[in-house]
């Protein structure tokens, strides 16, 4: 058992875009549907995001199934051009848990270039919020174009920030061309259901 | 006189990306490439780099490093400004010389104007600095290389290999590949490094020059790109 027996879903984006959001969203539905689940936090600074899903999963996921990883000042180094201590933690989860279904790796906070290695994630979530600026989509960062979902969060904050959700949607949908994107309210939980259908779809049924 | 070890670490300096020359921002053509979808998998991306190898860095980069670190063994001053000019003459994208000549002026003022300081090399540090010179990566390289005492083959190799290393790099940066398919390309295109810089190494200056049209043809392009992570 290893890395390479078990799904894995990456999580990237900006800072405060909702990332740990998220996850503490999508684990519970996940858990609820049987899915044994293992998730790892490279927060940039701290330990502070493993921290917050230790404490929020404390009921949920047994506490070995818990990681953050340090990426030493390079969040994108530690996702794409060397994952080893990522792979490393996701090869101790297996290693306990051979019945392991998916493991969630949340990405320190980035920037729009960054994406997942292949290797790392077989399925890669771009998270940004309508807060960070309407016109993120259009920018084309490798982040949004390539990523198998992007997620547009925090809809709720739209009309405090003068964000346009239709924009945002049209612009969405020209740089993503076929591949899809979904509006989440991580508050609520609006959204948050979508997101799942895709990440069932094409990571566990696949 | 360097020692053996001295050569041997400086050759590894000289081909570390840590060397804070700028290099992670060219990609050469390689981001237009990307743009294009014409670069599918980690068999195409080793193709195209083997093709930058023996089109473009061998017969221009490698000859320019390795008369280069000749002129600077010779103390000719005329030589290695020969060199220069030579190479800028060949290399056809605006932004690839642009990205060599940038490269090779932090060169220059990290390791060339400071440090090494003989005559004929503190005379080109201050001809690329008042621009005199265009400064060409490879020449600066070559001088540099020759000085620390790595051979006029170590030289060429170390060279190629950053190239292929600087590239590899901006592949992954830009597209999607693993990091196993990465080191595999790598491993592979050693080969072709060592065969190109073999082949090359003799060439006179009066032989050097680039046939790689597609990739000239990129680099042009992505001037106008209207997505650039890249200076090149
Ligand atoms: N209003 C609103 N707030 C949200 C939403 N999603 C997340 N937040 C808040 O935004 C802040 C940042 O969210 P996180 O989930 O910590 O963001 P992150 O992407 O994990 O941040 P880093 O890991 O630090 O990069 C927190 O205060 C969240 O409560 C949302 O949909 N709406
Ligand atoms: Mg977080």
């Amino acid at each position: 058992m290893g890395y390479r027996d078990v799904a894995k879903v990456g999580l990237g984006g900006p800072v405060g875009s909702g990332k740990t959001a998220l996850v503490k969203r999508l684990v519970p539905e996940l858990v609820a549907e049987g899915y044994e689940v293992g998730v790892i936090a490279n927060d940039i600074m701290t330990q502070e995001d493993a921290d917050v899903f230790r404490e929020s999963f404390a009921d949920l996921l047994p506490a070995d199934l818990v990681e953050g990883v340090e990426t030493g000042a390079c969040p994108h180094t530690g996702i794409r051009e060397d994952p080893s201590m990522n792979l490393a933690a996701i090869d101790e989860f297996t290693e306990r848990h051979p019945e392991l279904d998916v493991v969630l790796v949340e990405s320190g906070g980035d920037n729009l270039a960054a994406t997942f290695n292949p290797e790392l994630a077989d399925y890669f979530l771009f998270i940004i919020s309508v807060a960070e600026g309407e016109d993120i989509p259009r920018k084309r960062g490798p982040g949004v174009t390539q990523a198998d979902l992007l997620v547009v969060n925090k809809t709720d904050l739209a009309p405090h920030v003068d964000a346009d959700l239709e924009v945002i949607e049209a612009d969405a949908g020209e740089v993503r061309g076929e591949d899809p994107f979904v509006f989440t309210n991580c508050k609520d939980g609006t959204g948050v259901d979508e997101v799942l259908a895709h990440v069932e779809r094409e990571v566990l049924f696949a | 006189m360097s020692t053996d070890a001295d050569a041997f670490l400086s050759a590894l300096r000289l081909s570390d990306s840590f060397l804070p020359v700028g290099s992670y921002t060219a990609s050469y053509g390689l981001e237009q490439y990307i743009n294009e979808d014409r670069i599918e998998d980690g068999e195409d991306l080793r193709a195209l780099i083997a093709a930058y190898l023996r089109r473009l860095v061998g017969p221009c980069e490698t000859v320019a490093v390795a008369n280069a670190h000749a002129a600077s063994a010779d103390g000719d001053l005329e030589g290695l400004l020969a060199v220069d000019e030579r190479l800028h003459a060949v290399t056809m994208p605006a932004e690839f010389r642009e990205s060599s000549t940038k490269a090779g002026a932090k060169l220059c003022e990290l390791l060339l104007a400071e440090t090494d300081g003989d005559e004929h090399s503190s005379t080109l540090a201050e001809a690329i600095e008042d621009g005199s010179t265009p400064g060409h990566y490879p020449v600066v390289f070559g001088v540099v290389a020759q000085h620390r005492g790595l051979s006029r083959l170590e030289a060429c190799l170390a060279h190629a290999y950053s190239f292929v290393t600087g590239l590899l790099g901006a592949a992954q940066r830009l597209g999607r590949f693993g990091h196993t398919e990465i080191q595999a390309a790598l491993e592979d295109l050693q080969s072709v490094i060592e065969s190109v810089c073999e082949r090359h190494l003799e060439d006179d200056i009066a032989a050097m020059t680039s046939f790689a049209p597609l990739a000239e043809i990129m680099g042009m392009r992505h001037e106008r790109a209207g997505r650039r992570l890249f200076m090149s």
